[in-house]
């Protein structure tokens, strides 16, 4: 118990800190790279509350391909970020109410883990129980993800299919070369 | 970096086994963590590196863009294709039952092509996307 509580107190240190470093830094492969380590920090999190496949997809998107992405992407962006001049006074105010609002329902929460909690008296028993005798697959997060909420994932799926078709589309065009375009007339000379 | 003997060597090293680790991830999903977005974001991520370390030219080589955008629309077709099968077969949209010989067989065949079909959108997705960054530098500078 007391081990579980300072690695907590030992991640959310470092959790703090970092968001601390991503205000004050300006350069922008310092935010993607601290951006970066966030999320593998929050992978650690997750593996904290058992949850490991969450952790994989947080340490592989969130900590691999998107920082790659960013990468990628700021080779268009100025080097630095430019200074704010006015003060953000209400922007911190309401983020501090809306912060201590959190926290103070944060209370009302069940504990981590009980088993009396709401959320695993509705139908998580029946996803349980049935993984193993309807579908016969040990991994119950698998068998919730491609069987159970089978709908749910397939509009993940096609999200993830248009949100790529839709970037692909706004970088192809104000691509002045027609690189893709050349490939069906290299098939007409073929054939002719 | 395509000059550098640590780099080409270690991404030659590293690609066949980052590859085979996805493929684990992808097809042991059943069993342990893992699943087809990981797994399509491990494979991806082979690709981006070889890219990275041997310039876009190679990568493209590698793996045309082509074949990369046919792919990346099949995924989704294998996911809703299995739907639609269960429906032709009798079942209810993306009903998994009747796929196989007895209902626990059809739920493991189903969710294996399901996976396979997320894991194929989501890595061709990656790919396609960092070949796009990639390439739109290129342009502007002309």
């Amino acid at each position: 118990m007391i081990s579980e509580l300072l690695i907590n107190a030992f991640l959310v240190t470092i959790m703090l800190s970092i968001a601390i470093a991503l205000i004050k830094t300006r350069t922008v492969i310092f935010t993607v790279i601290l951006t970066s380590a966030y999320s593998l920090i929050a992978a650690l999190m997750f593996i904290t509350l058992d949850a490991v496949d969450v952790a994989f997809t947080e340490a592989s998107v969130g900590a691999g391909i998107s920082t790659i992405l960013f990468l990628a992407a700021m080779a268009y962006l100025p080097k630095k970020e430019e200074e704010s001049i006015n003060t953000q006074f209400v922007p911190a105010l309401s983020c501090i109410i809306l912060g201590g609002i959190l926290i103070w329902c944060s209370y009302d929460l069940p504990e981590i883990g009980q088993l009396t909690a709401p959320i695993h008296q509705h139908i998580a028993p029946e996803y349980i129980k049935g993984s193993k005798e309807d579908i016969g697959i040990p991994n119950v997060v698998t068998s919730v993800l491609a069987s159970y909420r089978g709908y749910d994932t397939f509009g993940e799926t096609i999200v993830v299919f248009t949100a790529g078709v839709a970037v692909l589309a706004l970088l192809e065009k104000k691509n002045p070369v027609k690189k893709n375009r050349s490939l069906p007339s290299k098939k007409l000379k073929k054939n002719a | 970096m395509h000059n550098n003997p640590i780099l080409r060597i270690s991404t030659k090293i590293l690609f066949a086994p980052i590859i085979l680790f996805g493929l684990y991830v992808q097809f042991h999903g059943d069993f342990g963590p893992g699943g087809g977005f990981q797994a399509g974001v491990i494979v991806a991520s082979a690709f981006i590196l070889y890219s990275l370390v041997f310039g876009i030219e190679a990568g493209k080589k590698l793996f045309p863009s082509n074949i990369n955008l046919i792919l990346l629309a099949l995924g989704g077709i294998i996911y809703g294709g299995v739907g639609i099968v269960s429906m032709l077969l009798g079942d209810e949209f993306l009903a998994y039952n009747i796929l196989g010989s007895s209902p626990q067989s059809g739920q493991h065949i189903g969710i294996l092509l399901v996976e396979f079909g997320v894991g194929l959108t989501v890595s061709n997705v990656m790919i396609a996307l960092f070949n796009a960054f990639a390439d739109y530098d290129k342009t502007k500078e002309k």
